[in-house]
């Protein structure tokens, strides 16, 4: 389950990442376009738009497997081993908690903007708003599984991909 | 339950974060049982969640986190920062205490390309750290001005705190990024002249280079040097000058920062595994600082329909207190919040409040920004959490430093960071005088 949990979540890293990549060539037709020959590429806010969208609820995965959100240790560092354990869990149900509800309430909007047809953007191009819906929906409870995983990994003694993760962010 | 829903809801988050529950999910949960306190219904509570979770990042000037991000680990992984520091040695060959000085300018030009203290503070620890000992600099000395200097990061441009602040209080990311600059100068030579004047009334803090140094230097000195410095510069006028030229908009300087940061790592044959690490690392420190983004949104819809910001307010206006006091107040939160949870967690939880606070009272909405940013990084140098403090232990290449060393040699990098924050307070025009003239 392991190799198959972790190779999902790297795969939505990677594709992440690279979509990335791609978002600067797009901005980089665009503004050539329109300072070259006074043609932007058509949708370029809306992609952006949905792309950030996207981008971040695929990154969450892995970020969480290998210990790379952010988080205090100020209390954890001070207890014992078993309290640590504790902690941990809590820390885990909660977040599974978190994404699991993310997901369920994610999930009703994205059908209902499938099953109307829901769109943005006007004139030439109009972006169907369900799949960057269903992403976030589906991404959530991958996440959410991820946490659940991470709590099997503590209560059943087999070490976490990074046992200690401090603030990494800023 | 009316407005005093928002002093439980902080309540709850404290105890969350103090019990090591990931900051995003502590803030998120938190603000979720505030409203759900407010309405007494869980169903709006869990379609309020539903709703920011796609909402409230789908902006495209959000879109500049990932990119700028991408772009600073690419120029990371690619070797020019190292060429920075050699550059900038050999441009302040002449100064006592030449290297920690060089360490500063380094950060400062390197902080205008990655946008994170904790980078500058690794990538330095590893770079400048040896250096420094190998001419038998003290260890304090060279620890305190590899994690004071890491400062510069979050107050010279593209910084990513600066980005979030604009983005929280809808102001321009542009002219924020502007009044961070004469900040950051006065902040960068604020600590060169304290490198320099501790060297020269202490000597053996930073002994004086000999000519096998210098040898060494120009040994070292090679195109691809002059490659990176001269890349990164490129890239700085590229990114910054193409936005306050009114020539991009924030997202397209970064689409361009980010094809820039490529073509710099070809021209220092950067290879095809240090350019992977890096897209790499960037997804991951990225996705935190989103997700930080997704719930502080939450908490913002909490306090918008608590109308706890106004019971806030009226607290503060009730109190009596001068203006200053109250900024000193906010100062003080600031720097104990500082000390736990990260710079951007603080933002997220703060803004909000004593940014109407602060601008009701005729506080400069520039400044105050600035000054927050400043108060909130000295925070990254207090024990006992001081996570710059960390980031230099875990990457300096010398396991015998002590988190005590590098927390006494930051503290005049602390005291410094203070002492500007509140010359900023007292002279606003610091910051707003270059976004007035440019923007």
């Amino acid at each position: 389950m392991e190799s198959s949990l972790k190779n999902l979540a790297r795969a939505c890293h990677v594709v992440s990442v690279f979509w990335v990549l791609v978002l600067a060539i797009i901005i980089f037709v665009d503004v050539s376009g329109r300072f070259l020959f006074a043609v932007p590429l058509l949708g370029t806010p809306e992609i952006i738009k949905n792309s950030v969208v996207s981008i971040t609820f695929l990154q969450l995965p892995l970020a969480i497997y290998r210990g790379g959100m952010i988080r205090t240790t100020l209390v954890y560092d001070r207890v014992s081993l078993d309290r640590q354990l504790h902690l941990r869990s809590f820390a885990n149900i909660l977040g599974f908690l978190f994404f699991l509800l993310t997901a369920l309430s994610s999930w009703g909007p994205a059908v209902e903007a499938w099953q109307i047809g829901e769109y943005e953007g006007e004139g030439a191009l109009r972006v169907p708003t369900y799949p960057v819906r269903f992403l976030v929906a589906a991404t959530a409870a991958f996440t959410a599984l991820v946490y659940g995983y991470l709590l099997y990994l503590d209560w059943t003694n087999q070490p976490e991909p990074d046992k200690r993760d401090i603030s990494r962010a800023c | 339950m009316g407005p005093e829903v928002i002093f439980y809801s902080l309540a709850v988050l404290i105890a969350l974060v103090l019990l090591g529950v990931h900051v995003g999910i502590a803030l998120g949960a938190s603000s979720f049982l505030g409203i759900y306190l407010i309405f007494g219904d869980f169903h709006i509570a869990s379609s309020m969640l539903g709703s920011t979770a796609y909402e409230s990042i789908r902006n495209q000037t959000l879109a500049v986190i990932p990119l700028f991000r991408l772009m600073g680990e690419i120029v990371s992984q690619s070797g020019a920062a190292t060429d920075l520091y050699m550059l900038c040695d050999r441009a302040m060959r002449k100064l006592p205490g030449r290297l920690a000085a060089a360490t500063v300018a380094g950060n400062a030009a390197f902080a205008a390309v990655t946008g994170v203290s904790i980078a500058s503070a690794a990538t330095f620890s590893r770079i400048a750290y040896p250096e420094m000992r190998r001419l038998g600099y003290s260890r304090s000395y060279a620890l305190g001005v590899i994690s004071g200097s890491a400062c510069l990061g979050m107050l010279i441009p593209p910084s990513v705190l600066l980005i979030v602040w604009a983005i929280l209080t809808e102001g321009s990311v542009g002219a924020l990024f502007l009044g961070g600059v004469i900040p950051g100068v006065v902040l960068g030579l604020a600590f060169i002249a304290y490198c320099v004047i501790a060297a020269i009334r202490n000597p053996s803090l930073a002994p004086t280079a000999d000519h096998g140094h210098d040898r060494q230097l120009q040994t070292k000195g090679s195109s691809s040097e002059l490659t990176g410095g001269l890349g990164v510069s490129a890239l700085i006028i590229l990114v910054l000058g193409g936005l306050w030229g009114g020539l991009f908009t924030p997202t397209e300087a970064a689409g361009f920062g980010v094809l820039g940061s490529i073509l710099i790592g070809w021209m220092k044959n950067m290879s095809y595994r240090d350019f992977i690490q890096a897209v790499y690392d960037a997804g991951r420190s990225t996705a935190p600082i989103m997700f930080l983004l997704i719930t502080g949104s939450m908490y913002s819809r909490l306090l918008a329909t608590s109308g706890g910001v106004n019971l806030v307010q009226s607290l503060f206006a009730d109190s009596g207190l001068p203006i200053f006091g109250i900024v000193l107040i906010m100062a003080v939160i600031w720097l104990l919040l500082g000390m736990v949870i990260d710079s951007i967690s603080v933002i997220l939880i703060t803004v909000p409040i004593f940014v109407p606070l602060a601008l009701a009272a005729g506080v400069d909405e520039i400044a105050f920004a600035i000054f927050g940013i400043l108060i909130i990084e000295a925070g990254l140098l207090t024990p006992p959490v001081g996570l710059l403090v960390f980031t230099v232990k875990a990457a300096v290449p010398d396991s015998s430093v002590k988190l005590g060393e590098i927390f006494k040699g930051s503290l005049p990098y602390w005291l410094l960071v203070l002492a500007v924050a509140f010359l900023i307070y007292a002279i606003p025009e610091i910051a707003s005088w270059l976004p007035s003239k440019i923007l």
